[in-house]
C-alpha cells in the first residue's frame, strides 16, 4: 500500500521552525531592547523632575531684589556674589539664540518644555509594551515548540468543473493506472488532481443516474448514521475499506475488464486515502493533545461521511460488483 | 598526542580569557582614569588663564550670568573678585588672593602632570603585557612570527 505513503500536506514541529537557541536570541535581544528603553524613560524622568524644580525656582526667584549667592568661575572656582535683576532671565531657545524673558514668560516656555518631555514618556512607555507583548509571544513560541506542537499545511486544491473531462472508457481507465504508477514515490502536482477530481465527477454523476431509484432510500438512512459514527473508527473502517477495494480492484484487473465503477472508487480511494492518513498522523506527531484541530478541513468530514456511504454501500455492492461482472 | 593537544587547548584559552576579563578591562579602566585627569588639568589651566587675565585688566568687580539649568540664565553681580574660593578637593574650598590662587594652581598641576606620567606608564604596561600573552598564544599555536610586530 504505497498509496498511504503519500501525503497531500506536509507536517512540520514547531521546534524545526523556532529552534529553541534562535527563540532565546529573539528573546533576548528583546529584553536588551526593553532595558535600553527603561534607562532612556530613567532619563527622561530626571529630566522631567529638573523642569519641575527649575519652574519653581524661577518663580520664587523674584520674590527678592536680589539673591547671595557663590557665582561660579569655571568648574574649580567661585567668587562670593549675588544675582541681581531678579525678573530677567535668558532662555536658550537653541540654535545659540537667547531671548530675554520674565519670570511669568520663562514658566511658560518651561511648561510646553516639560509637555513635550512628558509625550515622549508616554511614546516610550508604547514601546516598552509593544517590547513586552514581543517578548512574550518569543516565549510562547518557544514554550509550544518545546511541548512538540506541530504545524499542518496542506494546499487548498480548487475543484473546477469547467476543466473539461477528457476521453471516457478504457483509456480513462489507462490514465487511472499511469497516474497510480506515477503516485508510486512522489506527489502528484495539483494538476493532475483537478483532472481526477473532475473525472470522478462526472462517473458519480453516472453512477447516480443508473442507480437514483434504488439508492434514494439506502443513502438517505445512511446519511443520517453517518455523523454519528467516531472519527476514529471511520478512519480505521475506511482504511479496511479501502484494502478490500484494492482487492476488489485487482480482481477486476486481472479479468482485464475495468468498469466505470470501479474506476470511479479507485480514484476516489487515491485520493481520500492520503487524507485519513494525514489526520491519524498528525495527533500522533504531536504526541499529547497538542493538536489543535484547527488545521482539519471541513471537506474531511463530508467525504469521509461519503466514504462512509460507499463503504456500507461497499457491503451491500459486493454484491452489487458481483452482479456488474456475471 | 591527543593529550598535547587538549592540554594546549585548554592553556591557549586560559590566556584568550586572561586577557578578555582581565588585561582589557584593566585597560580600559586606566584609559577612562587617565581622561578624568585630563579634564582636570584643563580646568585647571582654564582657571590659570583667567585669573591672569583679571590681574592683567586689574578687574575687580564683575557682571556674569549664572545658568539656573537647562539653559535658563540670570545676571550675577561679583563687587570684589579679588577673593577667590577654590576647590582643593573632598568638598573643602579655600579662599585665596590671585596670587595665592596661581601658586595653588601651578601646584595642582605639577601634581597632575605626575598623575597623567603614572597612568601613561601604566597603559603602556598592560598594553606590552596584553601583547606578550599574544604572542605565547601565537607561540603554542606554532604560528609564524608576524613581520610587523
Amino acid at each position: 500500500m504505497e498509496e498511504q505513503m503519500q501525503k497531500r500536506g506536509t507536517v512540520t514541529s514547531l521546534a524545526s521552525l523556532f529552534p529553541p537557541e534562535e527563540t532565546h536570541k529573539a528573546s533576548e535581544r528583546v529584553q536588551n531592547a526593553i532595558s535600553e528603553r527603561w534607562e532612556h524613560l530613567g532619563q527622561l524622568k530626571k529630566f522631567i523632575a529638573d523642569n519641575a524644580n527649575l519652574i519653581n525656582l524661577v518663580q520664587t526667584l523674584p520674590n527678592e531684589l536680589h539673591h547671595n549667592i557663590m557665582v561660579s568661575f569655571g568648574k574649580a572656582a567661585f567668587f562670593p556674589g549675588k544675582l541681581i535683576h531678579s525678573n530677567e532671565f535668558m532662555v536658550l531657545l537653541g540654535e545659540g539664540y537667547y531671548a530675554e524673558r520674565t519670570s511669568k514668560q520663562t514658566i511658560e516656555i518651561l511648561k510646553r518644555r516639560g509637555k513635550i518631555l512628558d509625550c515622549q514618556v508616554e511614546s516610550l512607555k508604547a514601546e516598552i509594551q509593544d517590547l513586552k507583548a514581543e517578548a512574550s509571544f518569543f516565549y510562547a513560541t518557544a514554550a509550544e515548540a518545546k511541548d512538540g506542537l506541530v504545524q499542518i499545511v496542506e494546499d487548498y486544491v480548487e475543484e473546477t468543473y469547467a476543466h473539461d473531462v477528457s476521453e471516457p472508457g478504457m483509456s480513462e481507465t489507462d490514465s487511472a493506472r499511469s497516474f497510480k504508477d506515477e503516485k508510486s514515490g512522489i506527489k502528484v502536482d495539483d494538476e493532475e488532481f483537478k483532472r481526477i477530481f473532475s473525472i470522478m465527477d462526472e462517473l458519480e454523476k453516472e453512477e447516480e443516474a443508473e442507480n437514483a431509484t434504488e439508492d434514494e432510500e439506502d443513502e438517505k438512512n445512511e446519511d443520517d448514521s453517518g455523523p454519528s459514527i467516531d472519527r476514529a473508527q471511520e478512519v480505521e473502517s475506511s482504511l479496511v475499506k479501502d484494502s478490500n477495494l484494492l482487492s476488489v480492484h485487482k480482481d477486476e484487473s486481472s479479468d482485464g475488464k475495468a468498469p466505470v465503477l470501479n474506476k470511479s472508487t479507485l480514484t476516489e480511494k487515491a485520493l481520500e486515502l492520503p487524507r485519513n492518513k494525514e489526520t491519524v498522523q498528525a495527533p500522533a506527531m504531536s504526541g499529547k493533545e497538542a493538536f489543535t484541530g484547527s488545521i482539519v478541513e471541513h471537506t474531511q468530514n463530508l467525504e469521509s461521511s461519503q466514504m462512509e456511504q460507499s463503504s456500507t454501500r461497499g457491503s451491500k455492492p459486493v454484491s452489487r460488483f458481483k452482479l456488474r461482472r456475471q | 598526542m591527543a593529550g598535547m593537544d587538549e592540554i594546549r587547548q585548554e592553556k591557549i584559552q586560559r590566556f584568550e580569557e586572561f586577557v578578555d576579563r582581565r588585561l582589557k578591562p584593566d585597560l580600559v579602566h586606566a584609559i577612562a582614569e587617565r581622561d578624568k585627569i585630563f579634564d582636570q588639568q584643563k580646568v585647571f589651566s582654564d582657571l590659570r588663564k583667567n585669573i591672569e587675565n583679571l590681574e592683567k585688566n586689574s578687574v575687580t568687580s564683575l557682571r556674569t550670568m549664572v545658568n539656573l539649568g537647562s539653559e535658563v540664565y540670570m545676571q550675577a553681580d561679583v563687587p570684589d573678585t579679588r577673593r577667590i574660593f577654590v576647590d582643593v578637593g573632598l568638598g573643602f574650598h579655600v579662599e585665596f588672593t590671585w596670587s595665592e590662587a596661581l601658586n595653588y594652581i601651578s601646584a595642582r598641576e605639577e601634581k597632575l602632570d605626575r598623575q597623567i606620567e603614572e597612568y601613561t606608564r601604566l597603559i603602556a604596561s598592560i598594553k606590552a603585557q596584553i601583547k606578550m600573552v599574544c604572542e605565547g598564544i601565537r607561540e603554542l599555536l606554532n604560528l609564524p612570527a608576524e613581520g610587523s610586530s
